[in-house]
């Protein structure tokens, strides 16, 4: 660790070895990682009706794979990511189009790509894509470049484009979550913030325009959200179980395995968005509170690690990730408590789904990247020199 | 590190401080929300979790079966089988119903309910298609199962009633309980309990208590769907008590089938005990009918027939007693000292109270009478001048003791009280004071005063008995040993002897069905009670015979009798409505039944009196 003390590290060639990098991985936060990923096994363990079948094991295994994409992507130089990050969200965008022309049909949404032997689903790879592009486009900007509206078009229709498409799929939870990272990333770059009030603004008199581009099954969800009572038995019902299942648990719940609610398939998707409703019904209060404590550390860790970070693409890359992350936690844990429409967005590490995971630890991985190449000098256009 | 840099580093530092305290506070939103679905309103989603879990469902209690004095089943508890369709065992249900169809019919109004069933019940719920399968129909499905796959056959219950429709007015009939019968108080266990009938009528619905048991209880597991995962805990159902009745089922159809053609009524009864060996009301009809939900065009024949085969005449049907309280009206000028055996009294046809005329029967007249000569003849004007010394109070009163004027209780309901008139009933009804034409009027059993066969027959089996006796329909409420009534048993021989001498007296009015069998005698009291008045013209115009009136216009025929004369054993009463009269229509009828009850007591030891 002495290492990063040695003034080297601010030599324009600077470069790390293999050995640098392994011993310069945050570990601590893998290991908060890897704690979730593990109640979270749990707890698809006894979904399974205390069983690794089907759920349990298929998840570890998809998280081990996933854990040496973490590594690998650790490992990589950051400025790679820079250099890259335009050719990356081209292709993401281009992947998007191809879904909206020829994608796989799959519960009314139009989301995958069927390459054969895996189902693609590139508004996953949007997710970081978008991030890595907008943290290259502000890497190099001035703040009085910022505040200029010329300058902030770019962007915005970065973020517009594939949001369109999503929409157009049709995946509210995906689309929320990618205009959200994006305004996290312009807040976070400076943009003045009476634009947000005034985009704000803006969006709530445009909201009836944006209703009439929603799908039947959305504005039912949105309706259902605001007035359960409406469908009783339908996606009413869903918010209503979600809710018993959460409560019956206490503060200390029904024990490990004891969970009637998910055992008797009284949770809709239970292996998948809802699953927090399991934990808390047989962990309780406690079990839940434990799990929002270790995403809390995950998030701070984020932060910290994008504070360290001396250059502002590894900082706008690790905020824009973490903020990602958040709001995976934030969508899923206010639509189970019925504080939110349901929009389908799974619990982050927990929840049963192979290319979250792998989207997931694509990220964790960048911002280990950005951890290990904190010091690292990147130029304004990507190079080494500078000014 | 150059001005823009710094400036950047800064601000970013600062903004990013400024999304954590927005993290934080949706943070606090979440714990919050936490806090209260799992804390605050944890005991309340506990409670929902549970009953999302636990089914309570009702198991079905066999029902109290009910038996003859000599041990027939007159209600007892069938299997039956129904075939049902369950919608998962059958890749195509609509294919298995229309070939179910083919091979069965089933009625219209049952297809819609079917076929409403099949559209929402769950694909693991039987839905019933159709109930009692013959043997003939089991037959042909079991041919055919390789076309049915999701028809099963299941077992259930049925009451069923084998004794034949003599007893169907005493036994009743039970039928499927609504949320009407439980004041729509839909908690009712009961009403979870698929084909849970009720006593409707008879002892089916006097002793429902008795007969229906205890439904079980199962608590089992549902998983989301509603099917069972695992049974927690289960109370049995507690079997219904059996009943046994102190009727003779063989007697019930004999007498049934006595009076074929008419609206009429018989009971007969044990004048030492009490014991009612035949409560029949005709015509009658199959209590099966009722055990499964009856039909329209049953129902209708049922309830327009003009005899009235739904009423249980025993019970509820009202008439007058006409002659038959001549009895009465004898024992209460003896009690009070009035008339003796020896007081005779000159009948010239008629008696003249104020402008008005009483007629006797006999126009003629019948000449000097005594007591026993009075009620052998069945003399009217008799007892015109006797009732006119008694008072109505005293005939009243003596009625009353035999049991006029308030229901028998022989374990039935909707059993009537009958009227007996009195002074102060009159001014309540009327408004208007007991005149001495009402006191004629009742000492022959006409006017205000009605009663029920039951409490004809009562009052008839304490005088012939000499005991006050109870009468009842439930072997458990025999007494061994009923007390003698509260009258002289000298006065109840003069009237016995009286009743002896109208069956087998020349000149009785029922002497030409006397009979002596094997030892036995019977004596009895005839009885015609007018329908409609006669009026003075066609008085003078010289009276119709029974036979030229319409049924409806003509009178009511009673019979009363017991045997043996020496020492009463059994007493009963025959009722035809519009029979014409009593020695005409009832008095045969009666000696028919007279002669099968001792066919029955000969031949097959019919068990004797006292119960036990």
């Amino acid at each position: 660790m002495s290492f990063f003390k040695d003034r080297n590290c601010y030599l324009k060639d600077y470069n790390l070895t293999l050995t640098d990098k392994i011993f310069g991985f945050n570990y601590v936060y893998l290991l908060l990682i890897t704690l979730v990923v593990l109640m979270g096994v749990a707890i698809l363990y006894s979904v399974g009706g205390g069983n690794f079948n089907p759920w349990a094991s298929k998840q570890l295994f998809r998280f081990t794979v996933s854990l040496t994409f973490l590594f690998a992507i650790a490992m990589t130089n950051l400025r790679l990511w820079m250099k890259y990050a335009y050719a990356i969200y081209g292709v993401g965008l281009l992947l998007l189009i191809c879904v909206s022309l020829f994608g796989h049909v799959g519960m009314g949404a139009q989301r995958w790509l069927n390459l054969g032997f895996f189902n693609l689903q590139p508004s996953e790879i949007m997710k970081i894509a978008l991030i890595l592009a907008l943290a290259r486009y502000f890497h190099g900007a001035s703040l009085t470049e910022v505040r200029t509206i010329r300058f902030m078009i770019p962007p915005v229709l970065m973020m517009a484009v594939p949001v369109a498409l999503i929409l157009e799929q049709p995946d509210l939870g995906t689309a929320l979550m990618l205009v959200f990272a994006s305004f996290g990333i312009f807040f976070l770059v400076g943009v003045q913030i009476w634009k947000f009030v005034v985009l704000i603004c803006g969006g709530i008199l445009s909201m009836p325009i944006l209703w009439s581009f929603l799908h039947d099954y959305q504005k039912k969800r949105v309706l259902t959200f605001l007035n359960p009572e409406s469908d009783p038995l339908g996606s009413g019902y869903h918010i209503a179980q979600s809710k018993i299942t959460l409560g019956s648990g206490g503060v200390w719940g029904k024990g490990f395995l004891e969970g009637t609610q998910s055992r008797l398939n009284f949770i809709p998707e239970k292996q998948t968005d809802f699953i927090l409703t399991v934990l808390a019904e047989e962990f309780g209060l406690i079990g839940s509170v434990v799990l929002m404590v270790l995403y809390t550390a995950i998030i701070v860790y984020g932060f910290i690690i994008a504070h360290r970070c001396h250059n502002f693409f590894g900082k706008i890359l690790a905020v824009g990730l973490t903020i990602n992350f958040a709001l995976y936690v934030f969508i899923n844990t206010l639509m189970v408590m019925g504080l939110m429409p349901v929009v389908g967005v799974p619990l982050p590490l927990m929840s049963y789904g192979g290319t979250a995971m792998l989207t997931l630890c694509i990220g964790f991985g960048l911002i280990e990247c950005v951890h290990i190449n904190r010091e690292m000098v990147i130029g304004r256009r990507g190079s080494i020199d500078d000014e | 590190m150059s001005v823009w840099k710094y400036e950047k580093s800064r601000v970013m530092t600062i903004r990013l401080l400024g999304i954590s305290v927005v993290f934080a506070l949706i943070g606090c939103v979440i714990l919050g929300r936490l806090f209260y679905l799992q804390v605050l309103q944890g005991e309340k989603y506990l409670l929902l979790a549970e009953k999302n879990r636990i089914s309570v469902r009702m198991t079905m209690p066999m029902r109290g079966l009910i038996y003859d004095r000599n041990g027939v089943k007159l209600a007892e508890n069938a299997k039956t089988f129904q075939a049902v369709l369950i919608k998962e065992q059958s890749p195509d249900y609509k294919k298995t119903l229309n070939n179910f169809l083919k091979l069965i019919s089933v009625e219209e109004d049952e297809l819609a309910r079917i076929e409403k069933e099949l559209r929402w019940k769950r694909a693991f719920m039987p839905v019933r298609i159709k109930d009692n399968l013959t043997f003939d129909q089991m037959t042909l499905l079991q041919l055919n199962a390789p076309d049915l796959p999701g028809i099963q056959i299941e077992e259930g219950m049925m009451r069923f009633y084998p004794a034949g429709e003599g007893n169907t007015h005493v036994v009743g009939y039970v039928s499927l309980l609504t949320e009407k019968d439980v004041d729509g108080d839909t908690s009712d266990p009961r009403l979870d309990l698929p084909g849970y009938r009720i006593g409707r009528t008879g002892i089916e619905s006097s002793q429902q208590s008795l007969l229906q048991g205890e439904p079980g209880r199962r608590q089992s597991e549902i998983n989301a769907v509603g099917r069972t995962v695992r049974i927690l805990d289960e109370t049995p159902p507690r079997a219904g008590q059996d009943i046994t009745l102190t009727i003779d089922s063989r007697l019930q159809n004999e007498a049934l089938s006595l009076l074929k053609g008419y609206a009429a009524s018989i009971v007969v009864m044990n004048v030492q005990t009490g014991e009612i060996l035949a409560l029949v009301s005709a015509p009658s009809f199959d209590a099966n009918l009722f055990t499964v939900p009856i039909s329209v065009k049953n129902w209708n024949k049922l309830l327009h027939d003009k005899h009235r085969p739904l009423q249980n005449k025993v019970l509820s049907g009202l008439y007058s007693p006409g002659s038959l309280f001549k009895l009465i009206v004898a024992l209460a000028g003896m009690e009070s000292g009035i008339i003796g055996p020896q007081t005779h009294i000159r009948c010239t046809g008629k008696v003249t109270i104020g402008d008005h005329v009483f007629h006797c029967w006999k126009h003629a007249g019948h000449g000097t009478l005594t007591l026993e000569e009075a009620l052998m003849h069945s003399c009217d004007v008799y007892f015109y001048e006797i009732a006119q010394k008694i008072g109505p109070e005293k005939i009243i009163e003596t009625a009353a003791k035999l049991g006029f004027g308030s229901p028998i209780r022989i374990g039935l309901l909707g059993e009537s009280s009958g009227l007996l008139p009195t002074d102060e009933w009159k001014q309540r009804r009327f408004g208007d004071a007991w005149r001495l034409g009402d006191t004629l009027n009742l000492s022959i059993g006409q006017g205000f005063l009605n009663a029920t066969p039951l409490q004809m027959l009562t009052a008839v089996a304490r005088i012939a008995g000499g005991k006050n006796i109870q009468p009842t329909l439930l072997k458990q409420n025999v007494q061994d040993n009923p007390q003698q009534i509260d009258f002289k048993q000298s006065y109840l021989k003069i009237l016995r002897q009286g009743m002896i001498d109208v069956v087998n007296k020349p000149g009785g009015t029922a002497y030409a069905v006397r009979f002596q069998k094997d030892g036995w005698r019977m004596g009895g009291k005839t009885a015609t009670t007018q329908v409609r008045r006669i009026s003075m013209k066609e008085r003078e115009e010289g009276l119709k015979s029974q036979d030229e009136l319409p049924e409806e216009y003509r009178d009511h025929a009673i019979f009363v009798a017991f045997m043996p004369t020496d020492k009463p054993k059994y007493a009963a009463i025959v009722m035809v409505e519009h029979g014409g009269g009593g020695s005409r229509t009832a008095a045969p009828i009666m000696s028919r039944l007279m002669r099968t009850i001792i066919d029955l007591e000969e031949n097959t030891a019919l068990p004797t009196g006292g119960g036990k």
